[in-house]
């Protein structure tokens, strides 16, 4: 279990490592926290012939304020996301979908823009992205793009990343203060990829729903988007809304496959439970209403 | 400090810390592959990407082009070094041809064909992908159904039987009874194959140092019965083997004996002459070692009226995979499933099959599955004649006052205690209380469950079966008052080096501090079979014991000679020795040590100088434990988790050497227990490719899935010297009936689950729904 042989370079700016990927011609693999890295490489499931090494890049690193969101620098440790007091009060889904990414170890070396850009399905991360609807500034020696994350993934560990692409920032538009959050996800263990998961969060003006972002993780090739509950939860009255029926439409948009860990029907089952139910909770709203 | 219920002697008894543990919490333990020898090089094996075929053509004319590769081995390089592999059991050659490298016909994936030698692992690793293998595709035989009628994995055999003992049919008699009963039970079981996940994978540097000289670092169970092996395997009996392996990091049964791997690299270490290392990653070790489990079994059971047994019958298979360690029906194994009961007349049939997939190895506690399919039936009856678990037992278990007794199966017991295990946990668990909450949390929607279990294990068997023998101990006391040990012990974990310096500094009266126990390398100590059937702690204990109090009378001899004082009247406590009612003539042990070893003129007419002693204990044929579990577990409705709310152990190990060690035997099997019910599994598709080859698929239980467990110790000594019994394995062994127990239990409502493990949410879920939820796509 050693990888096959490799060259490395560790570029001190972003667009030393533009160059670098312009150059390579699709042979570099950028490397960040390497957490999934590290052990394909071991494995030789992944054998790129140059690893660019992104964590000297300062300018990839941190948290910041951008107009209307909150920019995470792609290259910011888990850990430090997690004790990030911006975080926490703005976007406090983010922090608790991060909370469950692997363990306390692997945060340490983890980085946001890895899992994000790494598109597993059932990670926390991307899923979070789409929910919350957060941008992802690209860029390369062509120029730079901002693609929205319900339209980054494509499947899985595929995304709209061009070879010579590097993920430069990712924006989290701003959710008004005391927005309500969706979390759950079931795993056989804590710090697995989970068996079916979702996040989201809403905001509630005048009684009724206004704004609505929900994804799931787990439930498909690539993190997805619950646009279906989104939009009929939209404008109506919490009194109004029928939590069964709502998880019901979650449940459609969602293509689950059957592996040794769960089947398509449990994830389809307990993803339609587990949506009810934080709905249920989250807005208060009483069983068989 | 002691656990409730232990006698405390001077160390015996108490939780000392482990001499092991500074070395091997601060990385500075010594595992194979912290070896280093000059000129060492690396070995890599090519391993085949099929179940079963033909090899055609092995191409290794790209890789011997890769600079830093210094040699490509296949079996026929090999084919002028006789290999007669043999498992455990060293005396008998295994009935399969088991090359080292495969020798044309495929058996499994993963099968070692090639071997690549390099400066470095990373450069054989690059050698052995240009590798080129060329073959014919035969369908293989995956499970034991295709067994059964699949063309025979090993063509020199006429079928797929590895083994087996009684007869298909149950016999007429047999059946008559059956058929008299009030009501029988009949059990189900399907345990799917495991890995046994030694945190140390498999692992050799193998070096000849001179013509006759073959020294070998291996990860395994005994350096001494390694050194046996290799001398018979490889037939080289001229040769001086010295085999070390100072600390390994775990084992369960896996590294029993070498295996293909370790002995390719030992034939090419005699050929190229210099030294070789073989680290086993983790992919190689989920496709290529040997596994454990994947058994199959329906039990029948006849009740009277009142639930007493009236007879039984088991019918059980086994799948050995392609290159077993043994010759397999786990008969042995199935001898001991009802000595705790009272069970009038039982028949049964076992049978071993050979299918296309990695062969079979021990695994801690090979008494699971016989007393998991044991322990579910009897729950059923229990809820069939709606009584408690526990009451089922009080009218099947053999009590104090049945015994002495011999059971069906010719075992005779006289001193084991599950009945008081049970009662034992019974003081300290309200039933009736615990069904009080049960019967309202369903009404909540939350199903709780509670499962109890009762098991007797043999252990330390000695004399019986080779190479299950005595253990030995040699102590000394140094000039410098420091006693030192070398014993035939050898621990993947289990704290040898502590549990037997205790032993030592209770007996002799010396500070633990002082004494040190030497393990690990067959120069030091002599023969033993290692760790295997909760063994050590027993044999050797009392080897160490009886060698200490050998020691101790010589010191009480020449203590009296200097002291003019009656030996009887004199003891030693701290490393001093005293004289009864003479504080004055206290004299420390090193002053008398230095006395034995350089000053002969003032010992004892006629003694010789020196002070140390050497003891074999040969122990007694078997030793039996017992023990009783009890859990509580919630299964949620919505998910079909199982969270573990409680669990509870009472087992009886005799004299407890070191609670500390005793409870962590005992968790570490229940973790392993935990994760065969709820995690673990090795499977395979229909072409006999492993579903998990790493350990995000592979599912191990974590410290976050394991609870915190409640110990509770019984004591009755054994007849064995120092009165211990084994502990090795029993949490391996009752931690499964105990969890399927609690889960069934607790989802009654819905009906009576079948024992198919793991049990997956997705299975328990669907039992929950009454609806098949596996497919779907």
């Amino acid at each position: 279990m050693k990888p096959a042989p490799f060259d490395y370079v560790a570029p001190q700016t972003i667009d030393e490592a533009l160059q670098i990927l312009a150059d390579a011609g699709g042979g570099a693999t950028i490397l960040a926290g390497g957490q999934t890295l590290m052990p394909l490489l071991n494995l030789r499931m992944s054998q790129p012939f140059i690893l660019v090494d992104i964590n000297r890049i300062a300018g990839l690193q941190g948290v910041s304020r951008v107009d209307g969101a909150t920019r995470v620098g792609p290259a910011t440790r888990q850990f430090q996301a997690l004790g990030d007091e911006r975080l926490a009060r703005d976007l406090p889904v983010f922090v608790e979908a991060l909370s469950h990414v692997g363990h306390h170890q692997t945060r340490n070396r983890g980085t946001i823009g890895g899992s994000v850009a790494l598109g597993e399905p059932a990670a926390e991360m991307p899923a979070t992205a789409v929910a919350l609807g957060a941008t992802i500034e690209i860029r390369s020696q062509r120029g730079t793009r901002r693609v929205p994350a319900r339209e980054f993934y494509v499947g899985p560990y595929l995304t709209v990343l061009e070879p010579d692409e590097l993920v430069v920032a990712i924006d989290y538009p701003d959710w008004p203060q005391g927005h309500v959050t969706l979390f759950r996800e079931v795993t056989q263990r804590p710090g697995d990829f989970a068996l079916v998961g979702l996040v989201g969060a809403l905001t509630v003006e005048g009684g009724r729903i206004a704004r609505a972002g929900i994804a799931w993780f787990g439930m498909g090739p690539t993190p997805i988007a619950a646009v279906q509950a989104e939009a009929a939860l939209v404008g109506k009255a919490l009194s109004e809304i029928d939590p069964e029926a709502i998880a019901g439409l979650a449940v459609a948009d969602t293509a689950p496959f059957t592996d040794h860990h769960a089947s398509t029907e449990y994830r389809r089952t307990v993803g339609r439970r587990i949506f009810a139910r934080q709905l249920r909770e989250k807005l208060d709203i009483r069983e068989a209403a | 400090m002691n656990a409730p219920g232990i006698p405390a002697g001077r160390f015996i008894g108490k939780r000392m810390p482990r001499k092991e543990d500074p070395r091997l919490l601060t990385g500075r333990g010594q595992f194979v592959d912290d070896i280093a020898l000059p000129g060492m090089l690396h070995c890599a094996f090519a391993r085949t990407p099929i179940a079963r075929g033909k090899i055609v053509s092995i191409d290794t004319s790209a890789a011997r082009e890769v600079p830093g590769v210094h040699m490509i081995y296949t079996a026929e390089d090999f084919a002028d070094q006789t290999v007669r592999m043999r498992g455990f059991f060293v005396e008998q050659e295994v009935p399969v041809r088991t090359p080292p490298l495969c020798e044309g016909r495929i058996a499994h994936v993963g099968e070692p064909f090639a071997m690549v030698v390099a400066d470095t692992r990373h450069i054989a690793e690059d050698a052995c992908s240009l590798i080129e293998l060329e073959y014919e595709e035969e369908d293989p035989v995956i499970t034991m159904a295709q067994a059964r009628t699949g063309a025979p994995v090993h063509p020199s055999m006429a079928d797929n039987m590895a083994g087996m003992t009684g007869v298909d049919e149950i016999g007429a008699e047999l059946q008559a009874k059956l058929d008299k009963s009030a009501f029988v039970i009949e059990e189900h079981v399907v345990h799917q194959r495991v890995a046994q996940s030694p945190m140390e994978t498999r692992g050799i540097v193998a070096t000849r140092d001179g013509p006759e000289e073959f020294t070998l670092y291996i990860t395994c169970q005994s350096p001494h019965l390694v050194a046996r092996w290799v001398t018979l395997t490889l037939d080289i009996p001229d040769m001086s083997i010295k085999v070390i392996a100072k600390d390994v990091g775990g084992s369960f049964g896996l590294k029993n004996n070498p295996w293909r791997e370790e002995t390719a690299v030992m034939i090419a270490a005699l050929k190229f002459g210099r030294p070789l290392k073989w680290i086993e990653d983790r992919y190689e070790y989920f496709i290529g070692a040997n596994q454990a489990r994947e058994q199959e079994m329906t039990l029948k059971l006849g009740f009277d009226t009142e639930g007493h047994m009236t007879c039984g019958h088991g019918d059980y298979d086994n799948n050995n995979g392609a290159f077993p360690h043994g010759p397999g029906d786990n008969l042995a194994v199935h001898l001991f499933m009802w000595p705790a009961y009272k069970m009038p007349d039982y028949g049964f049939v076992t049978r071993g099959c050979y299918t296309n997939t990695p062969g079979q190895a021990a695994y801690r506690g090979p008494w699971q599955m016989e007393s998991l399919i044991r322990e579910a039936a009897l729950d059923r009856a229990a809820r069939r004649l709606n009584i408690e678990p526990y009451e089922i037992r009080r009218r099947n278990l053999i009590t104090a006052a049945d015994q002495p007794a011999t059971t069906g199966m010719g075992i005779m017991v006289d001193d084991i205690t599950p009945h008081e295990c049970m009662e034992m946990l019974l003081e300290k668990f309200d039933v009736a209380a615990f069904r009080k909450e049960q019967a309202a949390a369903r009404k909540e929607g939350r199903y709780l469950g509670l499962g109890i279990a009762t098991y007797i294990e043999p252990t330390a068997v000695s004399g019986i079966m080779s190479s299950m023998t005595g253990e030995f101990a040699q102590v000394r006391i140094d000039p410098t008052g420091r006693v030192t040990a070398s014993l035939s012990t050898h621990s993947q974990g289990h704290g040898t080096a502590t549990t037997m310096a205790q032993v030592i500094a209770d007996r002799i009266g010396v500070r633990y501090e002082d004494v040190t126990v030497f393990e690990g390398d067959n120069s030091t100590g002599a023969f033993g079979p290692g760790a295997a059937g909760s063994r050590q702690g027993v044999i050797a204990g009392g080897a160490a014991f009886t060698a200490s109090d050998m020691l101790v009378e010589k010191v009480k001899a020449i203590a009296a000679h200097m002291l003019n004082a009656n030996a009887e009247s004199i003891t030693i406590d701290d490393g001093v020795i005293h004289v009864a009612g003479a504080p004055e003539m206290s004299m420390p042990l090193r002053e008398l040590a230095e006395v034995a070893h350089g000053h002969p003129a003032r010992l004892p007419e006629g003694m010789v100088s020196g002070l140390e002693a050497q003891y074999r204990y040969q122990g007694l044929p078997m030793v039996m434990t017992s023990a009783a579990h009890l859990c509580v577990v919630e299964v949620s409705a919505e998910t079909g988790f199982v969270e573990i709310k409680r669990w509870m152990s009472a087992e009886d190990c005799g004299t407890v050497i070191n609670p500390a060690v005793v409870e962590g035997q005992i968790a570490g099997g229940l973790a392993q227990g935990i994760g065969c019910v709820l995690l673990e599994e090795i499977a395979f598709d229909a072409r006999g490719n492993p579903t998990a080859a790493t350990y995000k698929d592979y599912l191990l239980p974590t410290i976050s899935d394991v609870p915190e467990f409640e110990f509770h110790h019984r004591n009755t000594p054994s007849k064995s010297t120092g009165g211990m019994r084994g502990v090795g394995e029993g949490g391996a062994i009752i931690g499964p009936p105990t969890l399927c127990n609690a889960i069934i239990d607790a989802l009654t409502p819905f009906g009576e689950l079948a024992i198919d493990l793991p049990f997956s949410p997705t299975k328990l879920l669907g039992f929950i729904e009454g609806r098949d939820l596996s497919g779907g796509h």
